[in-house]
């Protein structure tokens, strides 16, 4: 009995899921879907499906759903999966557009592309507490890992709010990881040892220390 | 007056030490998180200090489980999870959230400095199967998956009989899996009830919006694409792909083709093993000789060995149990796999099922069933972690996070 009771919610996945529907649709028909004046549950599909198999031609169909509520995360979906660089010239130029949650949104779908282009609109952001969303900048700053986005991070650890340096650190520790990965050991070490200098000894700046011992590096 | 000291503070009477426990937090624990929960409870080294879940009902059964069990009124609950993440007392926590939350939560806990056991599926693409264990590894956490069935008995004995030669050169490992399927509609839209009974905010965290209907929170959310990932593949494939991936002797990779055929999915190691993920059922469906959900099925080119939950064991010789057969335990229990955790969390050692092995098992259930969604044939670099030439599959190893929620 105690078996079947603990797998019920497995079984549940056999009675209840709804059709299949891994049926791959066409770019057309999702973007006549959110043309239209079907409803939420079908718009919000079609941008995912859009992140799935859309190109160019969705970019701007998707953008304008970025401030709209309950459908702008699944619009990001959509762009996010759209690998062309329209998608990711369409994020920033909604960044002057968007507050709150929806700006958060993009900034975090900028960092998930690895938008390199968006680096100064990240930098600007990540120093601008009106804007609400200077975590988040940081953390996709991190995400994209370049030498300007590792700037920001080090001007942030070494001279920035309190608040915004454990998330900088954090960010940083990101940034490391891939700096070191593409070989550019060298910046990953610095931008450690600004975690290490910027932090009081705890947590963050043990495994920073680590970092740079696994890198070959004294802490 | 003279002072009493109890002699539980003191480490006597059977008791460990209070500067010798683990302290342990609790987030989103149901029904599967209180039964593991049970295993934290008895084991004399854990004090569970705090439960957050955004039911208050589920918050509630897990403070009255724990100061029972504590004979006080120590546990504390909240609605918020940071809460717990943020105290500094707490060593490790328990994650039970259901899929959309686990990945982000693991991430958020080892941020914090916890140690994580986090229920299965960990994770809901292929992108958030790499962040989770880069990310426990960075911090230095240690991390379980609650794929408990390498700390299950008939399981561990099959692995041991294909790693150790018993079966000859291993040539095919089957994993039972669920119907593949995913569904896309919304139930109806329900009142939401006050934020403090059922926050549906926090319920979908990263997971995008939809209205509320008290089914996704009574634990019907499974089967919904926004839901459960891998089109219920990691369902059980999170158990039996890893089990497959142990018997293999292949934790260090993943296959590197995959082509489905209905609800049969062939994958091909680079050494030419065969890993197949058929249907299994609670009705006997696949032929299965072992009765008993997520079974498994290792065959060398001199015997086979299949096991399953019910705890039996089937062999092609009885010479293959000549030092006897494995004791029956359910391949649900966690008891062993907890204590795996707890004994890894004081010894800094790898449990079982860490961030690595985790990572493989999942990427492989998740890549399988971007091959099924996409209908054909599908190649994959385990070194890379990425499809080869096939920006079709590949655009689908990741999905938006709703916002604010990232890791």
């Amino acid at each position: 009995m105690k078996l079947i009771r603990s797998l019920l919610p497995a079984l549940l996945v056999v009675t209840l899921a709804g059709p299949v529907a891994a049926a791959v649709s066409s770019e057309a028909a999702s973007l006549a879907v959110l043309a239209s004046d079907a409803g939420l549950p079908e718009k919000a599909r079609a941008c995912q499906e859009l992140g799935d198999m859309g190109g160019p031609k969705s970019v701007a169909p998707l953008a304008a759903l970025l401030n709209k509520e309950h459908l702008a995360d699944y619009a990001r979906s959509g762009l996010e999966g759209i690998k062309d660089p329209s998608a990711g010239v369409a994020l920033r130029k909604a960044l002057p557009t968007l507050e709150g949650r929806f700006l958060a949104g993009a900034v975090n779908s900028l960092g998930v592309r690895r938008e390199v282009a968006a680096v100064p609109d990240l930098q600007k952001l990540a120093l601008d507490a009106k804007r609400g969303v200077a975590a988040e900048a940081i953390a996709s700053l991190g995400m994209i890992a370049n030498r300007d986005a590792a700037k920001t991070l080090q001007q942030v650890l070494s001279g920035g709010s309190a608040d915004l340096r454990v998330p900088a650190a954090h960010a940083a520790l990101v940034a490391a990881a891939h700096l070191a990965k593409v070989g550019n050991v060298a910046a990953a070490r610095e931008l450690l040892e600004s975690v290490v200098k910027a932090l009081p000894p705890g947590q963050l700046a043990t495994v920073a220390k680590n970092q740079i011992t696994v890198l070959g590096g004294k802490p | 007056m003279p002072t009493f000291i109890p002699a539980s503070a003191l480490g006597r009477d059977g008791k460990v030490a209070p500067s010798n426990r683990i302290v342990v937090g609790g987030i989103g624990i149901g029904p599967r998180g209180r039964e593991v929960l049970k295993h934290f409870l008895s084991q004399t080294d854990v004090q569970f200090v705090m439960i957050a879940d955004v039911q208050e009902a589920r918050r509630e059964v897990v403070r009255v489980m724990a100061n029972r069990q504590y004979n006080n009124q120590d546990c504390l609950k909240t609605r918020d999870m940071y809460e717990v993440l943020a105290r500094p007392d707490i060593d490790a926590v328990l994650i039970a959230t259901g899929d959309r939350w686990h990945a982000l939560l693991s991430m958020l806990a080892a941020k914090a400095g916890k140690d994580i056991y986090c229920e299965k599926p960990c994770s809901m693409t292929v992108r958030e199967s790499q962040e989770l264990a880069d990310t426990t590894n960075r911090y230095g956490r240690i991390f379980q998956s609650g794929t408990q069935r390498r700390n299950v008995d008939n399981f561990g004995f099959a692995a041991e009989l294909a790693r150790s030669g018993k079966l000859g050169k291993i040539h095919t490992v089957h994993a039972g899996i669920l119907p593949l399927e995913e569904s896309f509609k919304w139930l109806p839209a329900e009142p939401e009830p006050a934020r403090d009974v059922v926050d549906w905010d926090r319920w979908l965290g990263p997971a995008p919006w939809r209205p509320y209907n008290k089914d996704y929170v009574q634990g019907r959310w499974r089967g919904y694409y926004d839901f459960h990932g891998g089109a219920a593949l990691p369902e059980w494939g999170a158990h039996t792909v890893d089990l497959c991936q142990w018997g293999a002797s292949a934790d260090h990779t993943t296959p590197i083709s995959y082509e489905a055929d209905g609800q049969t999915i062939y994958g091909k190691y680079a050494n030419g093993v065969k890993l197949v993920m058929r249907l299994a059922g609670f009705k006997g469906e696949g032929n299965w000789v072992v009765p008993g959900t997520c079974p498994v099925r290792f065959e060398g080119d001199e015997g086979w060995v299949e096991a399953a939950d019910t705890g039996k064991i089937a062999v092609s010789s009885p010479k293959l149990l000549e030092r006897g057969a494995p004791k029956e335990m359910a391949g649900t229990d966690p008891s062993k796999h907890v204590r795996d955790f707890l004994d890894c969390v004081k010894s800094r050692g790898k449990p079982a099922c860490n961030a690595d092995v985790t990572r493989r098992g999942h990427i492989i259930s998740h890549v399988a069933s971007i091959g099924w969604r996409l209908g054909r044939k599908v190649e994959f670099d385990p070194v890379t972690e990425t499809f080869v030439n096939d920006a079709d599959a590949n655009r689908m190893c990741s999905r938006a996070r709703r916002a604010p929620w990232h890791a």
